[in-house]
């Protein structure tokens, strides 16, 4: 039997990348394991033709938490943030909306649509950073349990209830309704233009399975404004060379801290001997030791996946079972040989160096949702577009382009299942689409890359393809992440922790569960 | 010159009335209706205090519980009767899903256990949380204590189930499409959400609020005329055809009401068991409210979703209670419908006795949903109505045979009839959506939820207020108290 590793985290992806470089940041000798021939999970940068690099999966960063950026030096290790700056949502009869990193240049365009929303979108931004502000200590907050007796607990609720108290009635009520209410209905007490609200309401359903007016919507619109702390538009961004980028930043970190990271190393089981989590097994039948094992998979695959059946209580993989993954969300990246020119402003432009989001209409999401509820893709589905390329030249040959393609709805039970061909007429669905905005389009495209939920779970191993390891509602957030009594990293086996998105604080490229995840392991006196 | 002037002769309203009357207050409550013109049945929980403190059995209050308290039409025909017996309850269930029989038990204590949560909570003024005083702290510091007292089990079901949809709640527990059809329909009742919107798990618990476990519905029983007389035999002094037009106010305080037809009367303070939109954008002068509270009210939900169809029929319907909601897809889809403004191609129907006319004939209500107070195609016309009713005609008479050809009368009110008839903005039926970010605290607009108002003088009693509609006389109850409690009262 080989060496004694302190900690072998499962899963190269961003957290498990984090938590192994915090536990060797702090001596311990840390062995990351990973399934595939390259770091990052859905945070990679591949180049499937060539010259062309593609985020495959996730494709912009704004979550990253400072306190890892500055904790793991990722600068240093090459992390370079571009920043996004501007937002344009094309329309069918040739107008649009655009708002801009520039203040004054988002107020005049928002004037030509309604004066008052102008007005209120001030106001509007001033509330979400406020709230975003109130959330932001929970985000790095190791969730207290609600029904715990340990003094520890009762303090922590206690600092928690103190917390939002401390908000004021005004900003508590404010922050309830976002917890509690439709990113529409939020929106509508705020707006009158369509276009507005549809494109502020579309952040509110990525990577859900709910609809713009279903009620739950409002929270993961915070969630998404989170990024945009320090600014208007300047912590949404890529990174240079791409996703994968953060991931081999961290990757790096981790090793010059000491952890060694194993590729094409796919872990097939956790040994458990005496309730305690003693070594991990291979795929290839060897056995690996360590004092703890973290995993970063969601819980699906680290529960139900990694465990021998009738190791954990039944109670515990009853609320596994009935955590809600439901993929809803698609990626098509393609290799352009000249870039899209949209009917609305024709040809090159800043416009082009931001998002492009299809969200015309908040009906026009609703509709797109409905089409997910009952088993199909979106025929007109919501899309966030951006053009990497235009931001870093790097990612496609001289003159030529690549375009990232965030999509949704696309159901991981689509009826039927997905075929080969059924993932074309997805892409076709969306090309489609696009082209009524851009003409151009199709004819420009050199290479086309579809991923279906089914993709992402297939590549990644993310379960039923969502991408933030399970879905964002309120029932699966903080102390209820990703079962109740068990939010704190901790596992009911000794020795397995977990370190991914399906914790608190959930998805996005964030860090934070990876980091809470090696405190929770430090704590424990590993 | 009144001591309280009641707006409104509801349930709510005639509650409070009774209660401020106890206390050997000159109380007068204002109906604008002339007679009984109200057609809801009255159904809903009337919360113990109120049957114990009005003597409403002495006043003629039968609450016959109705056994089996829900019928469910079985897609291959003949019914499941859900007992109010949890046993006999799953024995029915049984013959369909004999999983879903096995849980059934479990489900219904769980639930009930939140229910019982939620009582608590009901009759008094919601918690505060963000409230500084002592009395608030305390008030939290109980509900907590509670909370925590339901156990590990019961606290997560808690923290899980509230902002569930009931979608997902019952795909959590059951398989059986008729069975989640008609539990999700309950659950939705009176809203423009369907059964996947989030937080309709909560509308499940909030109906079974005072009934035993395994009863999703607290039936009826003509709370409503034992109430007239209890209000009555303490004094209040009941004025029907009177339509208050205006409070009146002096200063930031009311001193009374003016009716439509000019009369003014004079009265220490009024509390309006109106919704609270009609409350403050009709009876109340505007400049007497900030702009934020204002925009508060304007930004409450109504959204009535609901059409109300009368029916006398020939002979007694084999069921109190029947449910038409085949599944949760049904319900989605009749939904929908109304998320773009049409009303519902096949709605789900919720159809319920309401004992013998003079006539011997047979009451019948049934609640069409969704029924959009606004339709893209413009105003409710008769064609609109009459489907409707064509509806509830045809599949009273696929459910109950015996049924058909046993219509002697219908009748149609559409959200916009409800409200022109009853005052209801929008028709909503319980003053507003039940929806998790306008109950409790929340209700009616945030840091107004404890039955008082910027005006001095002037309180909520109705469904507007917490704990909200679908309940019989609760929120009437706690504002009566507020009043009585109040040093602004004037004692």
């Amino acid at each position: 039997m080989a060496a004694l590793y302190d900690a072998i985290v499962i899963g190269a992806g961003h957290n498990g990348l984090v938590a192994a470089a915090y536990l060797a940041r702090a001596g311990k000798r840390v062995l990351v394991l990973e399934r595939r021939d390259r770091v990052g999970g859905a945070a990679v940068t591949e180049e499937p033709y060539p010259g062309f690099k593609f985020s495959v999966f996730s494709y912009v960063v704004s979550l990253l938490r400072p306190e890892v950026i500055r904790d793991l030096e990722l600068p240093r290790h090459g992390l370079e943030i571009l920043p996004l700056e501007s937002t344009l949502t094309p329309l069918a009869e040739g107008n649009y909306l655009a708002t801009w990193s520039d203040h004054d240049k988002t107020r005049q365009e928002l004037y030509r649509h309604s004066p008052r929303d102008a007005e209120a979108y001030d106001e509007y931004g001033r509330l979400m950073l406020q709230m975003a502000m109130a959330v932001r200590p929970i985000l790095g907050m190791v969730p207290p349990d609600p029904a715990g007796l340990s003094p520890r607990d009762l303090l922590g609720l206690l600092k928690l209830g103190r917390h939002f108290r401390g908000l004021g009635p005004d900003r508590f009520h404010a922050l309830y309704k976002l917890m509690t209410m439709s990113s529409a209905d939020y929106l509508e007490e705020w707006f009158e233009t369509e276009v507005l609200k549809a494109t502020k309401a579309a952040s509110g359903i990525i990577g859900t399975f709910l609809g713009p007016r279903s009620p739950g919507t409002a929270y993961v619109l915070l969630h998404h404004y989170m990024g945009e702390i320090d600014g208007a538009f300047r912590a949404w961004g890529f990174a240079r060379g791409g996703t994968g980028a953060i991931s081999e930043a961290i990757a790096s970190a981790a090793r010059e801290f000491g952890a060694e990271i194993r590729l094409e190393a796919p872990v097939a089981r956790v040994l458990v001997k005496n309730g305690r989590a003693r070594s991990v097994v291979l795929a290839n039948g060897d056995e690996l030791r360590a004092r703890v094992v973290i995993s970063g998979l969601d819980p699906r695959r680290t529960f139900i996946g990694l465990l021998e059946e009738g190791t954990l209580p039944e109670e515990f993989t009853d609320a596994i079972r009935r955590f809600k993954f439901r993929g809803s969300s698609g990626k098509v990246n393609l290799a352009l040989s000249e870039l899209p020119s949209f009917t609305c402003l024709p040809g090159v432009g800043p416009h082009l160096r931001g998002a492009i989001s299809i969200s015309p209409s908040v009906e026009y999401l609703e509709r797109a949702y409905d089409d997910a509820k009952y088993g199909a893709y979106s025929r007109r589905p919501y899309m966030d577009v951006v053009i990497p390329s235009m931001i870093d030249p790097g990612m496609a040959p001289p003159g030529r382009h690549v375009m990232s393609i965030f999509v949704q709805y696309a159901p991981y039970q689509l009826t039927g299942g997905w075929t080969d061909a059924r993932r074309e007429s997805f892409g076709d669905a969306v090309i489609d689409t696009l082209a009524q905005y851009a003409p151009n389009l199709p004819r420009a495209i050199l290479h086309r890359q579809v991923i279906t939920p089914a993709d992402i779970e297939r590549i990644t191993g993310l379960s039923e393809g969502n991408i933030f390891q399970g879905e964002l509602s309120l029932h699966q957030l903080f102390f209820l992440r990703p079962a109740p009594a068990w939010s704190r990293y901790r596992t009911p086996v000794r020795g397995l922790y977990q370190c991914g998105a399906g914790t608190h604080p959930g998805g996005g490229i964030m860090g934070a569960s990876g980091r809470l995840a090696a405190g929770a392991v430090l704590a424990d006196g590993v | 010159m009144y001591d309280a002037i009641v707006i409104g002769g509801g349930p709510n309203g005639l509650v409070a009335a009774s209660y401020l009357a106890g206390t050997g207050r000159r109380v007068l409550v204002l109906e604008r209706g002339a007679g009984d013109e109200d057609v809801r049945p009255d159904a809903g929980w009337v919360p113990a205090p109120v049957v114990k403190d009005l003597a409403l059995e002495r006043f003629g209050w039968t609450h016959p519980a109705a056994d089996p308290w829900l019928t469910i039409p079985l897609p291959v025909g003949g019914t499941l009767e859900l007992r109010r017996d949890v046993a006999a309850s799953a024995q029915a269930i049984r013959v369909v899903s004999p999983g879903d029989a096995a849980r059934w038990p479990e489900f219904c204590a769980r639930m009930a256990r939140l229910a019982r949560f939620l009582e608590g909570l009901y009759l008094s003024p919601p918690p505060d949380p963000t409230g500084g005083s002592l009395s608030d702290l305390l008030v939290l510091g109980g509900v907590a204590a509670r909370a925590r007292g339901l156990g590990r089990e019961g606290m997560t079901d808690l923290l899980r189930t509230f902002p569930m949809s009931v979608g997902e709640l019952l795909d959590d527990w059951f398989e059986t499409d008729a069975l989640k059809g008609a539990l999700a329909a309950i659950a939705v009742r009176g809203m423009t959400q369907g059964p996947r919107s989030g937080g309709t798990a909560f509308g499940l618990l909030h109906h079974h609020v005072g009934s035993p476990p395994g009863v999703f519905d607290a039936g009826s029983g003509g709370v409503r005329s034992a109430l007239l007389a209890v209000a009555q035999d303490r004094g209040v002094m009941v004025r029907g055809g009177a339509e208050v037009a205006r409070i009146l106010t002096t200063g930031d305080r009311a001193r009374g009401v003016a009716l439509a037809s000019g009369e003014a009367i004079e009265g220490r303070v009024v509390l309006s068991s109106a919704d609270p939109d009609h409350t403050f954008q009709k009876l109340v002068d505007q400049d007497l409210l900030s702009p934020e509270f204002r925009r508060a009210v304007a930004n409450i939900k109504f959204r009535g979703s609901r059409a109300l169809i009368s029916l006398v029929l020939a002979s007694r319907p084999p069921f109190d209670l029947l449910c038409v909601t085949p599944s949760l897809e049904y319900l989605e889809r009749a939904y929908d419908d109304a998320k773009y403004a049409t009303v519902s191609a096949r709605p789900m129907l919720e159809v319920r006795y309401g004992g013998a006319t003079r006539g011997g004939g047979h009451r019948v209500t049934a609640y069409a949903q969704y029924a959009p107070y606004k339709l893209r195609a413009g105003a409710w016309g008769d064609a609109e109505r009459n489907a409707l009713a064509d509806f509830a005609v045809e599949a009273l008479a696929a459910h109950a045979p015996t049924l058909a050809g046993a219509v002697l009368q219908r009748a149609v009110l559409a959200p916009p009839d409800l409200e022109a008839a009853l005052g209801l903005t929008e028709g909503h039926l319980y003053h507003g959506e039940l929806t998790l970010d306008q109950i409790l605290f929340m209700r009616p607009v945030p840091g107004w939820a404890r039955y008082r108002t910027p005006v001095l003088g002037l309180y909520l009693c109705g469904a507007g207020a917490h704990p909200g509609g679908g309940i019989m006389g609760a929120a009437g109850y706690n504002a009566a108290r507020v009043v009585l409690g109040d040093p602004l009262e004037g004692g």
